[in-house]
């Protein structure tokens, strides 16, 4: 511990931690651009220049070590007109196009504009201009007269997920990111780099002028495509900002996922499958009860399926690697104790998709293995033993390696194949209940309910208690 | 108990005798009436009621804030780049805008396909003309033509707030030659 002295506040820093990293841990707030926690130290956006007693010149905040009895002045006039000027140069060539631009809300360049620029710019050059939209792959635009060269994408494609695939090329002004080859930047975690940058070069196409990010809120979740279990934002739309005319639709509509740090599990960062998470969310729903093929009121199906389950002699029941762990603890206490229990990954790698790595991505595509496993084992189905009813809990069923059983489908989506289902119970997803996953690791992480559930879709837990 | 009022009546015989007064206000009314009729049977405006909305004042002050009209470019297309300032700053939320991109157009690239404002909610207040930073939304001063029973018919969708007839103003003045210099990297 080293004890230093910041805008006349003594504060403990540890041995080798820069003053920038000192000052955020204390509450004290110096702006940044370049620096990022989870990468190297680049010195580079000089936005952080901080006045260190005794030094001739102002020292960047985030490139200079912590030494005892330090003395720094973050608010120093010097250090403010110092500040204003690195903003106008960092704006030199900035387009300002904030009214078109889908960081602005959430940019840095705003921010820090509005708290340490200066009003007017004082260039009285015209603004340089460089290619406005080019495709760096499917899934991500970069706008080159936004970008500040602060090279945070790049040092996340070598230092996180060294792929390597992004660099600056040519000199000064007319500087530029750019995929280093002719390729598309098809990193499995590309998309972070639309979160660490701190302007609005890089965004996402997919949510490209969807909404402006005011109007949005985040939910806390879990991303459920695969053992991991990451932390994400899900951002809906706030209630005060609902549309009426544009279709009520848009106000139930998840908008995008952004990662949400989770030091224990997910760091900052999550793949493109977990950006993708809403999307894999909004394939076509259950929606109602079905028998035998025709929609049925939820008293009537629940009613059949007691009378299936009632008239069994040897009914099982095939988990899901989706069900939180309340739902599993529900199951255990209403119905466990009168069906043979059969466990099931609902989903198996997709073809293309990146199977594992050693950064996040995990094997099983499923949240919940691991409870699963932990409260009932793993014992796959099997057709040969004879069972009469079977209750399948999950989606991607195969009808087929049921046998002739008697079937209760409890699932979110709508089947694949023609449904065979004696019984089709449409129950929620994720997004539309609370609960927690326990991640390949055992680790709990909890996800809040972001939507109201649909009216003929009963929560799994619920639906035990009346079985 | 017998509520108290402030004013107390007083009314003398005459007035408590009732009918009398009861037709000399019946004689007012009727005058008026039969005065307006004649002037309606002979041809001059009679009284003050306006036939709303088969009729509308025509001294409106140029200064009103009425209908909302979305400027257009010199090529037609809608002014606005749907940049949600206006939709932001509406004190009844009556604004709704839903966006396209086209990348193509690199001095146009957000443009909104659905500008929608409900009239049963706007106050007219001109904070939207007011906020918009592309001057793509001006008010006239002629009210807009929307009565109706159901208040979900009363959103005016885009091509309507482009083009309402009879159109006043639509075109925005716009800085004849291009001022930036564009340079496009090698
Ligand atoms: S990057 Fe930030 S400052 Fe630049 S146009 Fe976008 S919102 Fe505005
Ligand atoms: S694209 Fe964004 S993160 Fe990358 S260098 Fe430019 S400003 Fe920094
Ligand atoms: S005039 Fe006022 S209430 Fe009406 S649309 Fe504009 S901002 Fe909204
Ligand atoms: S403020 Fe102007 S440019 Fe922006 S969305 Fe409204 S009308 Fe369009
Ligand atoms: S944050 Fe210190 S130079 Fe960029």
């Amino acid at each position: 511990m080293i004890e230093i002295t910041i805008d006349n506040k003594t504060v403990e820093a540890n041995e080798g931690e820069t003053v920038l990293q000192a000052a955020l841990r204390n509450g004290i707030e110096i702006p940044h651009f370049c620096y990022h926690p989870c990468l190297s130290i680049a010195g580079n956006c000089r936005v952080c220049l901080v006045k260190v007693d005794g030094r001739p010149k102002l020292m960047p905040a985030c490139n200079q070590t912590v030494a005892p009895n330090m003395v720094v002045e973050t608010e120093a006039p010097e250090v403010q007109s110092a500040r204003a000027a690195v903003m106008q140069f960092i704006m030199l060539n900035h387009p300002g196009d904030c009214g078109i631009c889908d960081k602005a809300g959430e940019c840095r360049v705003q921010e820090y504009q509005f708290k340490y620029g200066m009003a007017e710019p004082i260039s009285i050059e015209p603004k340089h201009h460089k290619k406005k939209f080019n495709y760096l792959s499917e899934r991500i635009v970069l706008d080159n007269e936004r970008c500040i060269l602060c090279s945070r994408c790049v040092r996340f494609t070598r230092e996180v997920s060294k792929s390597a695939q992004l660099g600056i090329v040519e000199r000064g002004s007319h500087s530029y990111v750019a995929r280093l080859d002719a390729q598309p930047f098809d990193d499995p975690y590309s998309d972070n780099v639309l979160g660490i940058c701190p302007t609005g070069a890089l965004l996402s196409r997919e949510f490209m002028y969807k909404s402006r990010v005011w109007y949005l809120e985040p939910v806390r979740s879990v991303c459920t495509r695969c053992a991991r279990g990451c932390s994400v934002n899900v951002w809906r739309r706030k209630k005060h900002w609902y549309v009426r005319s544009l279709g009520e639709e848009k106000n139930i509509t998840a908008y995008r996922i952004s990662p949400l740090e989770n030091p224990e599990i997910n760091g900052r960062w999550i793949c493109n499958t977990g950006f993708d998470l809403h999307k894999f969310m909004a394939r076509p729903r259950a929606m109602a009860p079905m028998m035998a093929g025709n929609t049925v009121t939820v008293d009537e199906a629940s009613a059949e399926a007691n009378r299936l389950l009632a008239g069994a002699t040897n009914p099982a029941i095939i988990l899901s690697a989706h069900a939180s762990n309340e739902e599993l603890q529900a199951f255990k206490e209403k119905l466990s104790p009168r069906v043979q229990v059969y466990t099931r990954e609902d989903y198996c790698p997709a073809e293309g998709e990146v199977v594992e790595d050693d950064l996040l991505i995990r094997a099983d595509k499923n949240p919940n293995s691991y409870s699963v496993h932990a409260m009932f084992g793993q014992k796959a189905f099997s057709a040969a033993a004879g069972h009469d009813v079977v209750i399948v809990w999950g989606d991607q069923v195969d009808y087929t390696s049921l046998g002739n059983a008697k079937i209760i489908h409890l699932t979110s989506y709508a089947p694949e194949q023609e449904t065979r289902a004696d019984v089709l119970l449409p129950i929620s997803t994720t997004f539309e209940r609370s609960g927690t996953f326990c991640n390949f690791e055992g680790k709990t992480n909890r996800f809040e309910q972001v939507f109201d559930k649909p009216k003929l879709v009963q929560h799994a837990s619920d639906l035990f208690g009346r079985l | 108990m017998k509520k108290e009022y402030w004013n107390k009546p007083t009314m003398g015989l005459w007035e408590r005798l009732y009918i009398f007064e009861v037709i000399r206000g019946l004689c007012i009314t009727g005058g008026v009436f039969f005065g307006n009729m004649w002037k309606w049977i002979t041809f001059r405006k009679g009284a003050l009621t306006a036939y709303y909305p088969e009729e509308i004042r025509s001294d409106y002050s140029p200064n009103n804030r009425g209908r909302h009209i979305l400027t257009q470019r010199p090529n037609g297309e809608v002014q606005c780049v749907s940049c949600n300032m206006c939709a932001t700053v509406c004190p009844a939320y009556c604004i709704e805008i839903q966006s396209t991109a086209n990348f193509e157009d690199p001095f146009h690239p957000k443009a909104p396909d659905r500008f929608e404002i409900d009239y049963s909610r706007c106050i007219f207040c001109g904070f939207c003309v007011e906020a918009c930073p592309e001057d793509a939304i001006r008010m006239s001063k002629d009210v807009p033509n929307l009565p109706g029973f159901d208040r979900t018919k009363m959103w005016a969708p885009q091509d309507l707030l482009m083009n309402w007839q009879p159109q006043r103003n639509p075109a925005k003045v716009y800085p004849s030659a291009q001022t930036s210099t564009q340079e496009v990297h090698p």
